[in-house]
């Protein structure tokens, strides 16, 4: 035991404080539910059409704004431009905002008098109290987490790697797809995962714009406010179960990387 | 072939300056450069890597300044080889194929043929992660041979492979340049450059200093940049005078050398190839340029021997092993030096 000294000694005690501020919350939630309650819970339709309403929106939120966020952030790691570290604050932006802000600012914008609004509801569909409405606040506070990291992605490939396949005569196109694109994988399905699971646990910017549908967020404090932390916990434990369970699928998922030609397509070629 | 008009490119510190180069179809061009002094940038401009600020590329009578990279028809191989890791050798070499959408069959064909030649036909459905620098080498020049380019342009091909591998990489080299292709290969090695090429360029600071055949280039050194570079290690400060009709070299420790061409009265550089000077132990009979000094140090080098004698003046004079076993002399033994008048060369204004 000696052979740590007192610096060491600190700093473990310092680590578990923090750890255990992390885990002792959740850990008393999970502990402080009963089984009966849970499963009580789980089996409400309501309760599973809320997580399962949170899950497909927020995953398709981020997958629709992935297939423009990920080329910019392409262009972000690759291109110099006037005024980048403007629109890096930009995209930034979000993280620091008040999510209720953030919400009334996007009330502004897509309802009957908001640009985007009038637009949709031309083609007779209304954002406000709608799914779409609900996607597009979980893509307004979470968008920087997949920009930001698919960037870093991006600048970590090797930019001679994509100056070869040019040479070998491939476009543009072709370079992003086959070279840049599976090299900066992980980290744009860090950032993708991170975007998914940051929309899915969004409630200030979502409580403004829909209350109903109710995103699970939004129902758990539903049910604290109208009946209390009992009735309340189960939802959140539910929630929480869920939740870490499709991030685990995502990260496994993502740590399968193939080679863009395998041994197999070889054979047979 | 290829001919740069008045290249200049400006990257932060670095300035390659007004570069004028012709290079005809099937030469073998080695440009010679230490580290930094801009030969890599100016093969990545001919690649259209990047643009120059001012000048022109022509390739074949078309000025291909501004092209697009991808429709060159200039192969590049990376000094670091830029091998994609997403993909397998064959993935790799037949990268190119698959931009044109070539089937499938006749990829696979022509991928064969092309590794096969490089003898590489083993590694094909290996991944890249675990290859040798010898074996990377090959993938990388496969996958740029595929696309027979109009030009090769190689950066410091030998740099990252062992010495046992470097004779077979030349001597692949040597012979896809006597099938007709165009080779410009970067190196900093000038017995690379010696071995290789038909057209040595010599580039320091950003500029080309000279420019020639080989032999011209070595023998016959401009600077005092160049000679070192070819392997020259006797240098003298020197006054070149006239007397009689005859020219001599004074050096600052008041050593005269007879040197034989037409000069200019002042200031310059004498220099002596450390293989035209001959040792012995007795005085030689008759010679033009005699000198006695003390053996200082005998160090084995890649030529032999090399033989460090003072006479006045610090001499670095190389001799077969064969020879200095034939010798009976050691270190602070006494011995005679002597070179021809024509072995000096001169550098004026230096």
């Amino acid at each position: 035991m000696n052979r740590y000294g007192p610096f060491n000694w600190i700093l473990l005690i310092l680590s578990s404080l923090v750890l255990l501020f992390l885990v002792a919350p959740l850990l008393g939630m999970f502990i402080h539910t009963g089984l009966g309650e849970f499963f009580e819970t789980a089996a409400d339709k309501e309760v599973q059409a809320s997580i399962w309403l949170t899950v497909w929106v927020s995953f398709s939120a981020t997958f629709l704004f992935a297939i423009a966020a990920v080329p910019f952030s392409w262009l972000l790691a690759r291109k110099s431009f006037p005024l980048k570290s403007v629109v890096q604050g930009i995209i930034d932006l979000p993280v620091v905002l008040p999510h209720t802000a953030a919400g009334i600012a996007l009330l502004g914008f897509i309802s009957r008098d908001g640009i985007l609004g009038k637009t949709a509801s031309a083609f007779g569909l209304s954002l406000v109290n709608n799914p779409a409405g609900i996607a597009i606040a979980m893509a307004f506070v979470s968008l920087p987490f997949l920009i930001n990291s698919a960037r870093e992605g991006f600048a970590a490939v090797p930019e001679r790697l994509e100056k070869a396949a040019l040479n070998l005569g491939a476009s543009r196109t072709r370079v992003f797809f086959t070279i840049s694109l599976p090299l900066a994988w992980r980290s744009i399905m860090t950032g993708f995962v991170m975007m998914f699971a940051r929309g899915m646990s969004e409630f200030g910017a979502i409580v403004i714009i829909a209350y109903h549908p109710m995103v699970a967020p939004v129902l758990i404090y539903d049910r604290f406010s109208s009946f209390g932390l009992t009735y309340a916990r189960p939802a959140a434990v539910l929630f929480i179960i869920v939740a870490l369970i499709v991030f685990t699928f995502l990260r496994v998922l993502s740590e399968k990387r193939k080679p863009v030609i395998t041994k197999s397509e070889y054979a047979e070629s | 072939m290829l001919s740069l008009k008045k290249i200049s490119k400006k990257m932060g510190d670095f300035h390659l300056k007004d570069i004028d180069l012709e290079i005809s179809e099937g030469t073998y061009y080695v440009l010679l450069g230490r580290s930094g002094s801009g030969k890599t940038q100016l093969l990545e401009l001919i690649a259209g890597l990047n643009d120059p600020d001012s000048g022109e590329i022509w390739l074949d009578g078309e000025n291909i300044t501004h092209k697009k990279l991808q429709n060159r028809g200039i192969g590049l191989v990376f000094q670091d080889y830029a091998i994609f890791p997403n993909m397998t050798v064959f993935g790799n070499i037949a990268y190119s194929l698959n931009a044109g959408k070539a089937d499938k069959a006749r990829t696979r064909e022509r991928v064969n043929v092309v590794a096969d030649n490089l003898n590489i036909s083993h590694l094909l459905t290996r991944s890249t992660h675990n290859l040798s620098g010898g074996e990377l080498q090959r993938v990388a020049l496969a996958r740029t041979l595929i696309t027979s380019p109009r030009l090769l342009l190689l950066d410091e091909p030998m740099a990252s492979i062992d010495a046992s591998l470097k004779d077979g990489i030349k001597r692949l080299l040597r012979q896809l340049n006597k099938q007709g292709l165009t080779i410009i290969h970067v190196t900093h090695d000038y017995r690379e450059a010696l071995s290789l090429s038909s057209r040595v360029g010599v580039i320091h600071n950003g500029q080309i200093i000279q420019e020639g055949k080989p032999e011209e280039v070595f023998r016959k050194p401009v600077t005092k940049f160049v000679a070192r570079y070819s392997g020259i290690r006797n240098f003298f400060r020197v006054i070149f005078r006239n007397t009689d009709g005859k020219w001599i070299a004074i050096s600052e420790n008041n050593i005269k050398f007879n040197i034989k061409g037409s000069f200019s009265e002042g200031e310059g550089l004498l220099l002596l190839r450390s293989d035209e000077i001959r040792i012995s132990v007795d005085p030689p009979l008759e010679s033009s340029n005699c000198l006695k000094g003390i053996v200082k140090d005998i160090l084995p080098s890649e030529y032999g021997m090399e033989v460090t004698v003072d006479t006045g003046e610090i001499f670095y004079v190389d001799i077969s092993a064969e020879t200095y076993k034939q010798q009976p002399f050691s270190e602070l033994s006494e011995v005679w030096i002597e070179f021809s008048e024509e072995a000096g060369i001169a550098l004026q204004g230096q």
